[in-house]
């Protein structure tokens, strides 16, 4: 290492206080000037995370939105150096730490994940996928979209606006996201059934009597005449808006 | 050649109209890195138009922290996957202590800090196969210096063999603050080393600071500050105008570049002029 103790000191102290705002001596510095690198450094992370998390930033009182993005920069290391991608080390921050505002409000957590999730879907890598544009719905194999994914909330964060979410609406919810051919992301409300089924599709594509049977054996529970349709018409719909991207060859 | 930083903001209409005729782009690779979708699309689409510098963020040569060679071999792919001209970085630290900051913090011009950036630059070029240009970044205070600055940027560049990416607004900015005589700055940098300039308008805070925010037009002050620059060359040198927030009608970005290339016409000529 050709640099010395003192300059690697003096470099972490720089960057401890644009992180903190605590100042330690570093010799030779403009006193007044030196705010400006904490104001920028705040002010980007600021910024990007409430980008990233309009919804919570704006449900949140100012002065706790604002007091859990200083927690947040000055208590974690930041690793990606994809900027973009510094709001998920944020969730995941305060998901790891089960931090004491989740607690305050249950909502949170997953008002938090719905709206990375749109970014992440919004922006990951294109997966590929085999499948055809012919096929027949109720009888070909089903291909999944790859770029989607199902979640689970304990409040209805994409239903609801959060302000209008009560204690009351606690429950299970299933949303299945995807990104379509446009690019843009789509949430789908759906049962945990149809949740189910989507995990089946996801392990391979299979035709609708197929998802069928294997959901049958899993919970032994027979599926009547109405249950089979409901799930048909959510799969007609999967596929009119791209959730279901086409059939195997 | 006059180019645009390539910013998502602009994006849709840039590709949809005319407005703007830039002769390259310049992206940052940790915006376009590893994404898809809609943005890989468009992505894609601007590269079929135009030739594609490449200006990084996230590598901090100047960090006491480890290289990121993760990092920096998916660097290396994107440059590949993308056919770019040009590599830049800049000449500070954006991560310590294992943390991204997220911002350029100003290395202490330091001999010890001489000898570290330059042995990560060299590094840097040799897993990249090619000479990378760093960029003089504007700065705010500085920080236990033992060095001028001039001394430890020449000290920098001579002994990492490595390009300069000329930003004038910065060397503006930093004569503002720190008091010195811009053009006599200039002059004084290795002028066979510069590989490509910058430039971008400032917001003046106080009396005493300017703070390089590129949310402004360029001033004619640094207009002059880049003839005098273009003056000192004895080449053509690609320039790129940078705007990355409060973005204006796309014309009013044209119209910019318009100008940097007028100046560089009439410096051109100047020089034809006294040769002949």
């Amino acid at each position: 290492m050709l640099l010395t103790d003192t300059t690697r000191q003096h470099q972490s102290a720089l960057a401890s206080y644009c992180r903190t705002g605590n100042l330690a001596v570093i010799p030779g510095i403009h006193p007044e000037n030196i705010r400006e690198y904490r104001r920028l450094v705040y002010n980007v992370v600021e910024d990007i995370l409430r980008n990233a998390y309009p919804l919570a930033a704006d449900f949140l009182p100012r002065e706790e939105w604002e007091a859990l993005v200083n927690e947040f920069f000055s208590r974690h290391s930041c690793q990606s150096p994809q900027v973009w991608y510094m709001p998920k080390e944020f969730y995941k921050y305060l998901a790891g730490n089960d931090h004491p505002v989740f607690e305050k409000y249950p909502i949170l957590p997953d008002l938090l994940l719905f709206e990375w999730t749109e970014t992440e879907l919004f922006m990951m890598e294109d997966k590929a996928a085999d499948y055809s544009i012919s096929g027949d719905l109720l009888f070909s194999k089903l291909v999944l979209n790859p770029e989607h994914l199902v979640l689970a909330f304990d409040f209805p964060v994409h239903l609801k606006n959060a302000r209008q979410i009560s204690g009351t609406d606690k429950g299970k919810y299933y949303v299945a996201a995807h990104r379509d051919a446009e690019g843009e992301v789509i949430f789908t409300d759906c049962s945990a059934a149809l949740a189910r089924i989507l995990g089946y599709l996801a392990e391979k594509p299979q035709t609708i009597l197929e998802l069928f049977h294997r959901f049958e054996q899993e919970y032994r529970l027979p599926l009547n005449e109405e249950q089979q349709q409901h799930i048909i018409r959510f799969l007609q719909n999967a596929y009119q808006h791209q959730l279901i991207s086409g059939f195997k060859n | 050649m006059v180019g645009i930083g390539y910013r998502k903001d602009f994006a849709e209409t840039f590709l949809a109209g005319t407005a703007l005729n830039p002769d390259f782009i310049e992206v940052a690779p940790e915006n376009w890195m590893g994404i898809g979708g809609y943005w890989k699309k468009q992505f894609a689409k601007v590269l079929e138009r135009y030739p594609l510098f490449v200006h990084g963020l996230s590598l901090s040569v100047g960090s006491p922290d480890e290289l990121d060679f993760d990092f920096l071999r998916k660097v290396k792919a994107f440059l590949k996957e993308t056919g770019a001209v040009l590599y830049s970085e800049h000449l500070s630290y954006a991560k310590c202590d294992n943390a991204h900051l997220y911002d350029l913090l100003p290395i202490p011009f330091t001999g010890d800090a001489v000898k570290h950036v330059s042995e990560r630059i060299r590094t840097v070029q040799d897993l990249l196969e090619q000479k990378i240009a760093i960029e003089i970044v504007s700065y705010y205070t500085p920080v236990a210096p033992e060095l001028s600055e001039i001394q430890f940027i020449r000290s920098v560049l001579e002994e990492a063999d490595c390009e300069l990416l000329l930003d004038v607004n910065n060397v503006f900015v930093n004569g503002f603050n720190h008091r010195y005589d811009a053009a006599a700055f200039i002059e004084q940098l290795p002028a066979e080393r510069v590989r490509y300039i910058h430039m971008a308008g400032h917001e003046k805070v106080s009396d005493t600071l300017i703070i390089d925010t590129h949310g402004e037009a360029i001033i004619d002050p640094v207009y002059e500050l880049f003839a005098h620059t273009l003056r000192q060359l004895n080449r053509d040198v690609p320039v790129l105008l940078e705007r990355d927030y409060n973005i204006p009608e796309l014309g009013e970005l044209q119209a910019e570049m318009d100008r940097l290339t007028s100046i560089k016409k009439l410096i051109r000529k100047e020089k034809e002029y006294a040769f002949n």
